[in-house]
């Protein structure tokens, strides 16, 4: 009974500002989602209306089918981790970790299994913690909760990269275990990008692209050679950068090429090469790009 | 797991955090308590004792209760909702947690106030709640004690549900501190009501904001102090229920 | 492991056919499971779905309910078949584009594979 997610027409205003401007969005249950967006896109502010951390000031977030807010039913198996966690920092780690106890599905032995792993100080207080390891407390807390929605919010921040990867390890084989639905907002996309199933790039309080990875992957292209050559090749296509050097010129594009265009490129003595999720993101999110969008 | 759990959550955490501050404030509550007696045992050597050191700490207790409370709510909520928690669970919680805590403090405070009567009466000392002029108000026997300390857990539960209001406040809005101004004039006004419409009114309150008060019953300010306790405490899981959780600084 | 430009699971799907092209899985073997796959490999296991669910439809592998993938018996045949099919196309026609861009000639190249012909056998 993974958890699905919803949020209809869904906008939330901090004072005058939209963080999110009417979203609407639906996540299957059952996957792992990535939620990819610059600082300050939104990304938390969503996570924080999935875990009825925020109420909407307009519009309908929907888990499981059912209205979060106030639902003790859903919240008490919806998990959401937030970089540094939210804890007590005059309590000691094992007390915070028991503190998971509050929801029913809280595996407590799992946790301890964690935390002996990852050389969590048990005895040590929250506060005397390194920012790695207070990742590593959240991180845990999160995976222990065995919610059926589980969320962690840029929470990989701190920790070493040996650390990141046995957390995207564990955070794998818990989900090949026990299927649930979770979603990883990172900035990191090339780290987690093989281990999602679904990709959500959110810009300026929007959803701006909404696909499964594949899409991601099999779309952009760089092509690279005689200006006038990719000017002719990319006609008509969306242009996501450009690039120039002395009669060089190197164009990504968002779309996938055609048959057609490949072999002109071909022809053309143009060059193709793959665009990864990152840049794909990174051209998609940069402030910068003309707005070719209908 | 089973649903059973689930709706016992509240009644059980409010439990938790009576046991968990019971703990964790004992030796604070042993410090005090040790100190009454040990201080006026000092002030002995040099003069002669004529206040009741219990009195003192008992009252700044008020204070530190609301304190507690507030601070309570303000770093609990997060937690507890980001451990898949409702907020009115929450609040159901911070209700039983309160009315443990103002009971164990209260019959602390009696105790207290009986204890010292046995102590200053064996050493002759004057068990002295005020002076005003040359007037004492005093306690001079263990009903006399009895009588003025039997409304300390109902003073706590007061303070208690003034702090949660508080901090319920500033949880939900970031103006949520004005709701000081109406709060801190009510809560002194009804404990002074209480204390005051017996014989034991500490004039050092002040005044000026209780004249309207002065010619209260002690049953009816008991019950001024019931409804402003049930009225408050609406209001404080009022505030908690639509709290949002918000950003953390970085 | 993986280049960032094609979606994985065709990556994953194009691995497991060169290994039957190459021997290393033999026709009726058994396949790794999706999850062993996912968590050897570190990805979703969607993906890895993906790619089994495409050679399955290709008649590549096929599905035994409950106890597996596995190579089908004329994977081989079929693939090296495809290979052929594709070989002109794919593989020489690009190649003799840039032979010629670089002023090499037909000729040369017949008479270049005609030794490697002789050197092989």
């Amino acid at each position: 009974m993974s958890f699905s997610v919803s949020l209809r027409d869904v906008t939330l205003k901090y004072g005058d500002t939209d963080a999110l401007s009417d979203v609407t969005l639906t996540l299957e249950g059952g996957k792992i989602h990535g939620l990819l967006g610059r600082n300050g896109a939104g990304k938390t502010t969503l996570l924080s209306l999935l875990a009825a951390f925020r109420k909407p000031t307009d519009g309908e977030v929907l888990v499981d089918g059912r209205p979060v807010w106030e639902n003790i039913d859903v919240v008490s198996q919806v998990a959401l981790i937030r970089e540094g966690g939210d804890f007590d920092d005059t309590e000691t780690v094992k007390a915070t970790i028991e503190t998971g106890q509050l929801r029913p599905s809280f595996d407590l032995e799992y946790a301890r299994k964690l935390a002996e792993r990852f050389e969590l100080p048990l005895k040590k207080k929250v506060n005397q913690l390194s920012r790695g390891k207070r990742s590593v407390l959240a991180a845990i807390c999160g995976l222990a909760a065995r919610a059926e929605l589980t969320m962690f919010d840029e929470v990989h921040l701190g920790m070493d990269a040996p650390t990141r990867d046995a957390f995207y390890k564990e955070l794998l084989a818990e989900y090949m275990d026990r299927p649930h639905t979770v979603i990883l907002s990172t900035h990191l996309i090339d780290e987690v990008a093989n281990y999602l199933e679904g990709v959500v790039i959110v810009d300026k309080g929007r959803i701006l692209r909404h696909d499964d990875v594949e899409a991601f992957q099999g779309t952009g292209a760089t092509l690279t050679g005689p200006a006038d050559a990719v000017d002719a090749v990319t006609a008509g296509l969306e242009v996501l950068a450009e690039q120039r050097l002395g009669g060089t010129k190197s164009a990504t594009v968002a779309e996938r090429l055609d048959a057609e265009r490949r072999e002109r490129a071909a022809a053309a003595g143009i060059e193709i090469g793959p665009v990864g999720l990152q840049d794909l993101f990174i051209h998609l999110t940069d402030p910068a790009r003309k707005e070719t969008r209908g | 797991m089973s649903s059973a759990s689930l709706a016992t959550r509240r009644y059980r955490l409010g439990t938790e955090l009576f046991t968990a501050s019971a703990k964790y404030f004992a030796g604070w509550i042993l410090t005090v308590i040790i100190a009454a007696a040990v201080v006026p045992l000092i002030i002995s050597q040099y003069r002669s004792v004529d206040i009741s050191a219990w009195a003192i700490a008992a009252n700044v207790g008020k204070y530190l209760i609301a304190i507690i409370a507030g601070g309570y709510v303000h770093t609990l909520l997060p937690i507890t909702v980001a451990n898949g928690v409702t907020r009115r669970e929450f609040a159901a919680a911070m209700g039983v947690f309160g009315l443990l805590w103002s009971l164990f403090l209260g019959a602390i405070a009696i105790a207290g106030f009986l204890g010292e009567r046995a102590l200053y009466g064996a050493l002759d000392w004057t068990q002295a709640i005020q002076h005003e002029g040359d007037d004492e108000v005093a306690v001079r026997s263990f009903g006399d004690a009895l009588d003025f300390a039997a409304i300390y857990p109902l003073a706590y539960l007061l303070y208690f549900t003034a702090g949660v209001l508080i901090g319920a406040a500033i949880c939900r809005s970031d103006s949520g501190w004005l709701i000081l101004i109406p709060v801190i004039p009510v809560t002194l006004a009804v404990d002074d009501a209480m204390t005051s419409a017996g014989p034991w009114g500490p004039g050092w309150l002040v005044r000026f904001l209780t004249g309207a008060t002065d010619g209260w019953s002690l049953w009816f300010s008991v019950t001024v102090a019931l409804v402003v306790i049930a009225v408050g405490a609406w209001g404080a899981r009022r505030l908690i229920i639509d709290s949002p959780i918000r950003a953390k600084q970085a | 492991m993986f280049d960032d430009g094609t979606p994985i699971y065709r990556q994953i799907a194009d691995q497991i056919k060169a290994e039957i092209l190459n021997g290393s899985l033999e026709p009726g073997g058994k396949v790794m499971s999706t999850n062993q796959y996912a968590s050897f490999f570190q990805i979703n296991p969607a993906t890895a779905q993906k790619a089994f669910r495409e050679l399955v439809d290709e008649g590549v592998l096929y599905k035994q309910r409950g106890v597996g993938m596995f190579v089908a018996d004329d994977a081989r045949d079929r693939l090296a078949g495809e290979f052929r099919a594709r070989f002109f196309d794919d593989v020489l026609k690009p190649l003799i584009h840039e032979a010629r861009q670089a002023g090499i000639s037909l000729t040369d190249i017949i008479d270049y594979l005609k030794t490697q012909e002789g050197a092989l056998k």
